[in-house]
């Protein structure tokens, strides 16, 4: 078609409307703005959750008078298991490893020595690939005459902690997603909204170009691109807000967060230019799809 | 007919900014063929009636038809029908009855999609010039050929040289609210004709202009039915009817009163 043409109508139609437009334009602003903080806050929540999760991890505890062969049949299980998808990694802890990491979490170590011999058993540290479905690798490992049963029936996970976890992620992803959308839903309401407006001004020039030959979509064209330039300006501007604010505030308390507590998990959160990228194509997808939806309504032939 | 052997050669599949361009080319010629009269008459109606709401009506049962290339004055007094005739020709509306056939196209059977190529075909002169209020005169005149798909460098060509054609060429950055009635009038005259089209329908183009300025604007729509294209006038203009001696359709409460070749406005009574 002919973008140049189009572009150059739609501008002139901003510029009509420019109280209207601008008006369009600072509410995507706001949404967009809104949705740069929830994207990267979701993400890090996310991250910090799926951080623990791999905290989620199973003890299956070894009987000191197991013999070479059951453990061996143990470890095959569990290798079974990682070849099925199940497990995602697993490690053989020995008495000794254990107790030395005993020692290492006490504060006086020297009781240690007074032990006449070690207690600790040794055992396999699994980690799953769905902390939900740790009682399905118990119980492939249960009846396995190799474990210890004097500790918690010889295999032991955080049920109740995976349990909660699990459903604070549930609840957290729900509410992201309920919150994104509302604010989409309505940046697309006010895009479509101004869209109407203006079309609503020009519906003498609209009823003339008819009148000249012009088809639908020669008419709508232009409004289209007027609805994804106030997008895509809106959310150029709440870039900048949010640039000035990740300046301002977030970086300024990274760095005074010297305990390091909030980057204790390594959680990790989206990149500036992948969010900006992100928020660039969602403003100018709500100014089209908001201008898309009023016109099927107001500018039927 | 020519536009149908060229629509044949584009059988093969075509590449490329030249095969672009002739595809271009192939979609005017076959925009402008929506109006194919062949032999036939450029305009047919059929016992037309155009009702406005219960009692109010516009034309009440004409039948007439105008033969391509035929220069025509719709007369009659305020309120007789003749913008009620004209708006049905580019299917501003439709009759509520009977049939009006433009160019060999039923209108009433005519799909909605194709009607914008039906007006591109068809100039238009409204009474109110219908022009777009924030452009400029020259901007005006370049949207009747945008909305064709004509590119940049031939509407840079055409609109400086319809606007010398109606004597506009120092206005064309004017804004239509900085020009004089009869200026805006050629304006609209030149938008109608800047495509070249086959038929020209104008309602009152000379109303409230000085008898000078009328006379010009005749002449030029006199000049534009001599290239072979069909050209009805709606006019009150009594002096321009007779001076001229062309055909005169005379409607009277929507009914066609009087229809005659190399008439006077109205009927010499010795
Ligand atoms: N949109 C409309 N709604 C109702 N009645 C209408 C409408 N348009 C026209 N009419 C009526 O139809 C009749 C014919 O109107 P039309 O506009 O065709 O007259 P005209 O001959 O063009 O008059 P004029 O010389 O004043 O322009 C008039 O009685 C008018 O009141
Ligand atoms: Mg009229």
């Amino acid at each position: 078609m002919r973008p140049g043409f189009f572009l150059r109508e739609a501008w002139r139609s901003i510029r009509a409307n420019a109280a209207i437009s601008v008006a369009a334009t600072v509410t995507v602003m706001i949404a967009v703005f809104i949705l740069g903080a929830v994207i990267p806050s979701f993400l890090y929540v996310q991250s910090t959750v799926d951080k623990q999760k791999d905290r989620l991890d199973i003890s299956v505890y070894i009987s000191d008078s197991a013999t070479n062969a059951q453990v061996q049949g143990l470890s095959d299980r569990l290798e079974q298991m990682k070849g099925e998808g199940l497990v995602k990694s697993y490690s053989y802890v020995s008495k000794d490893d254990a107790l030395k990491e005993l020692k290492g979490r006490l504060n006086n170590p020297d009781i240690i020595e007074l032990l006449p011999s070690n207690p600790l058993p040794a055992s396999f540290k699994v980690l799953p690939t769905d902390p939900e479905r740790n009682p399905d690798i118990a119980a492939r490992l249960q009846d396995s005459p190799a474990l210890d049963r004097t500790l918690e029936n010889g295999i032991s996970y955080a049920k109740e902690t995976s349990d909660r976890l699990l459903k604070i992620l549930k609840v957290i992803q729900i509410a992201g997603v309920v919150l994104i959308g509302v604010l989409l839903v309505a940046s697309v309401l006010l895009i479509g909204n101004t869209i109407r407006l203006s079309i609503f001004a020009r519906r003498r020039e609209v009823e003339v170009m008819r009148l000249v030959g012009a088809t639908n979509w020669f008419i709508r064209w232009p409004f289209v691109i007027e609805g994804i330039i106030c997008g895509v300006i809106g959310a150029a501007a709440a870039i900048l807000l949010i640039w000035g604010a990740k300046i301002a505030v977030v970086d300024d308390f990274v760095r005074s967060n010297t305990d390091g507590s909030l980057t204790r998990d390594e959680a990790t959160t989206i990149g500036f230019v992948w969010l900006g990228l992100i928020l660039i194509v969602a403003g100018g997808l709500v100014g089209a799809l908001g201008s898309g939806i009023t016109l099927r309504r107001f500018l039927k032939v | 007919m020519s536009t149908d052997s060229a629509a044949d050669q584009q059988a093969a599949p075509a590449t490329g900014r030249a095969a672009r361009r002739s595809r271009d080319a192939e979609r005017r010629i076959d925009r402008r063929s929506l109006l194919r009269p062949g032999d036939g008459p450029m305009i047919v109606f059929e016992g037309v009636v155009k009702r406005y709401g219960k009692d109010a009506v516009g034309l009440d049962g004409v039948s007439l038809s105008i033969d391509a290339g035929e220069f025509v004055f719709l007369v009659g007094a305020s309120g007789s029908g003749k913008s009620t005739f004209i708006r049905l020709l580019n299917r501003e509306m439709e009759p509520t009855e009977g049939r009006v056939i433009v160019g060999g196209r039923d209108l009433g059977r005519m799909r909605r999609s194709k009607v914008p190529y039906l007006r591109r075909g068809i100039g238009c002169v409204f009474q109110d010039f219908k022009l777009l209020p924030g452009r400029s005169v020259y901007d005006n005149i370049g949207y009747a050929l945008e909305v064709t798909g004509d590119n940049p460098r031939s509407i840079r060509r055409k609109v400086p040289e319809i606007l010398s054609l109606v004597g506009l060429s120092d206005k064309g950055e004017r804004l239509p609210n900085e020009l004089s009635g009869g200026e805006q009038q050629r304006v609209s005259i030149a938008r109608a004709f800047v495509n070249h089209p086959r038929l020209l329908i104008a309602d009152e183009p000379t109303g409230n202009l000085d008898p000078d300025t009328s006379i010009g604007i005749m002449q030029l729509l006199y000049r534009i039915n001599r290239t072979g294209t069909t050209v009805i006038m709606a006019t009150h203009d009594r002096d321009l009817v007779d001076k001229m001696q062309m055909r005169v359709i005379a409607l009277e409460r929507g009914k066609v009163v009087r229809d005659e070749r190399q008439a006077r406005y109205a009927t010499v009574e010795p």
